[in-house]
């Protein structure tokens, strides 16, 4: 039972993932990765243009902290000093569809890092985080020339956030991850693994960066000895809300780009308790224990000699169905073809 | 001349020509000063040119051209800059009029106006701390009253004692060795005058003759940012959002820019989203500065103190990581050969830093 549900969560999960990625269907229109100094987001927002490539979606970037466009971007709008609304008809404006293809109707819209715009002093009272992004989403355009459009927003956990205007305002952080419908927190593989390997002894888990709290440390991550880069990779943390409002969680790992050319099109995102180095195979101890002992006599059976005995009605069943006294009980045997007949002890 | 290397063989991959519109941070903690590693980047990208010094250096695949350097000092004036790169063998001021050199003097004059009636100063800047290494102390700024007598003169280099240095007593006024920046305004109107005005300076050191017809690569260096923020704050319109953005204005200027901050435990920590506890605005706003600048870094450089204590032979710890934005250009594999590394430094007393690895 418990490989079967694995193997069903491997294939749905594995098929979310790579939905949600290549934004299939819009299945996030609204997507928050939440990443850190230890774990920017840049692979991952990489893969998403990468995969927004293949699928010849067109791509806008929103940049609120790069200078220069990352490849594969279609539009560059740098935000800096402009005011939300400018913001959002600057981005409006860069993609008209239909004006190429009529197939092409999906675009994807990055937004490098929201916090700035979150942080900055020249908010009007009038802004509202919701509007905003919302109007990328739904631009105020005619129906007609519907476009899905999918957002995705960066936003670092580690900068803290502005004091909050008033005490009963929900900070922007919570707006944010109540108005996501997927959220992906992004973690240093080597640094799971590290944390995993400390709690399967029992040990506090460490942690890293700005969280170690030591003075003039704002990086803990350090690269790995190159014998040991195998722990590369990025590990997402995905939580998907259906539209029923369940959600789905799940852990993936990304490996580093430097892997698969960039024309793959298969899956490379693999679940994270797939990975060798984060569950080792366990199929070793746990077939040790099943083993039964060696010796030079055959003691198991075979598929068929299980199944024939399986098959044999016991004496005490037939007792049961009583038939009086004496009667029942009796041992009937089917002769199988490899027994020989023997005159004097099968006499009945 | 310092006994050993000017630049540390182990500092070389990476102080020496940061690529094309990266940006390295510098982070450093009040034991563990970061000037000696920003003088590093200097001589980095001036010491070839400077023909006093013939040693050859290693300079990846800018080999040959020139790249010239922009300082902007909020912290330090340019008296102290003069002096510690003179224990380099750097003659700055011979070099700013060569116009392979500027600096932008941020300190100085920030926070008095310039149509302000000026008193006659006699006394001269005092650098308490030119003469020794650069140490942990802050700068005492004894004198903080205007130097000329008239505002033609504000813009005019400092009148130091002993002028045998060469430094140029021109009454030009963009021209002079040192540019003083003036905080007029509240809010961002104050940071697009700064943008304006190093922008100019870097433009001109940028288009200055000397080169092979084409434009120069212009090293930006913005020394403590930080102490903006500190001076303002929220309060008067300026955050960590637009000093960010007036540091993203200034690198789109330059081919390269470095900007040094304090990391601090309390600058940092106190409003860090893993404390919980109340933080003050100042530290706020400097946490999300310090922290949105590594993010948007290349590489950065934290200097820190050593973890066991003291010791006579060990100044700090250098901590060299990928910043946020490192790998965001296709390129970078090809070009940036450094990796990730933590060095022990130590400033000696003649200025001379030895770098060495733990153990070695």
């Amino acid at each position: 039972m418990a490989p079967s549900n694995l193997s069903h969560r491997q294939t749905h999960n594995l098929l979310l993932i790579s939905k949600l990625l290549s934004l299939r269907d819009t299945a996030s229109p609204l997507t928050l990765l939440l990443d850190s100094l230890e774990q920017p987001a840049t692979p991952l927002v990489k893969e998403y243009i990468r995969r927004a490539r293949l699928s010849k979606i067109h791509v806008t970037l929103v940049a609120f902290e790069t200078l220069k466009p990352f490849d594969g971007v279609d539009v560059f709008v740098s935000a800096r000093r402009k005011t939300p609304a400018d913001i959002v008809k600057e981005v409006s404006a860069a993609y008209t569809p239909g004006s190429s293809d009529n197939l092409n109707r999906r675009r994807l819209i990055l937004i490098d890092s929201i916090n700035p715009l979150l942080r900055s002093t020249h908010l009007d009272k009038s802004f509202d985080l919701s509007t905003f992004l919302s109007s990328f989403i739904v631009p105020g355009g005619t129906p007609t020339s519907k476009v899905d459009s999918s957002v995705v927003v960066t936003f670092h956990q580690d900068v803290p956030g502005r004091c909050a205007q008033s005490p009963y305002v929900p900070s922007p952080l919570t707006i944010l991850t109540y108005l996501a419908t997927t959220v992906i927190k992004l973690h240093s593989f080597s640094h799971i693994l590290t944390q995993k390997a400390a709690r399967d002894r029992s040990l506090v888990p460490p942690v890293f960066g700005i969280e170690e709290e030591k003075d003039g440390v704002l990086l803990g991550r350090l690269d790995k000895p190159v014998g040991k880069d195998t722990v590369e990779g990025v590990v997402l943390e995905m939580e998907y809300r259906r539209k029923s409002g369940r959600g789905v969680l799940e852990w993936y790992l990304l490996p580093p780009a430097s892997r698969y050319p960039a024309t793959h099109v298969r899956e490379i995102v693999t679940l994270l308790d797939d990975h060798p180095l984060y569950r080792p195979p366990e199929e070793h101890n746990a077939r040790g224990e099943e083993e039964e002992p060696e010796s030079t006599f055959e003691l198991r059976l075979t598929e068929r000699q299980r199944r024939e005995r399986e098959g044999v009605v016991l004496p005490y069943f037939d007792a049961q169905q009583g038939d009086g006294p004496g009667e029942g009980g009796r041992i009937l045997y089917d002769m199988g073809e490899e027994d020989d007949f023997d005159e004097e002890e099968d006499e009945i | 001349m310092p006994s050993q290397l000017a630049l540390p063989h182990l500092l070389i991959p990476y102080v020496s020509s940061p690529p094309q519109s990266s940006l390295t941070v510098l982070s450093s903690v009040l034991g563990a000063t970061g000037n000696w590693l920003v003088l590093r980047f200097l001589y980095a990208a001036l010491g070839t040119s400077a023909a006093s010094n013939g040693e050859p250096m290693v300079r990846g695949h800018e080999a040959g051209r020139k790249s010239r350097v922009v300082l902007v000092s909020f912290l330090q004036g340019w008296e102290f800059w003069r002096l510690e790169a003179k224990r380099l063998g750097l003659d700055l001021a011979r070099l700013t009029e060569t116009q392979q050199f500027a600096f932008v003097d941020g300190l100085s004059e920030l926070f008095s106006s310039p149509t302000a009636p000026a008193q006659p100063s006699p006394t001269l800047y005092q650098y308490p701390e030119a003469g020794t290494a650069p140490r942990t102390t802050l700068p005492i700024r004894s004198q903080r009253s205007p130097l000329a007598p008239g505002p033609a003169g504000l813009r005019q280099p400092i009148p130091v004692s002993t002028t045998s240095d060469g430094s140029p007593h021109k009454s030009a006024r963009e021209a002079g060795p040192v540019k003083r920046l003036h905080l007029p305004v509240d809010g961002v109107a104050a940071l697009d005058l700064f943008e304006r005005e190093i922008t100019a300076v870097i433009n001109r050191l940028k288009s200055s003759p000397g080169g092979d017809g084409n434009e120069s690569e212009v090293l930006l260096v913005v020394d403590q940012p930080d102490l903006l923020l500190a001076a303002t704050g929220p309060s008067r319109c300026i955050g960590a959002t637009e000093i960010g953005e007036w540091i993203m204005g200034l690198q789109q200027a330059a081919t390269a820019t470095v900007a040094t901050v304090s990391a601090d435990s309390p600058l940092i920590h106190n409003a860090s989203v893993y404390a919980h506890q109340a933080a003050t605005p100042l530290e706020t706003e400097h946490a999300a500065f310090a922290v949105e600048l590594a993010h948007r870094a290349d590489m950065v450089m934290q200097l820190r103190n050593l973890e066991t204590g003291a010791a006579r032979d060990v100044s700090g710890v250098l901590r060299v990581s990928k910043g946020g934005a490192w790998g965001r250009r296709e390129s970078a594999g090809v070009e940036e050969s450094w990796e990730e590394k933590e060095v022990l430094y130590f400033v000696q007393r003649d200025g001379g830093v030895i770098v060495f690895g733990r153990g070695e």
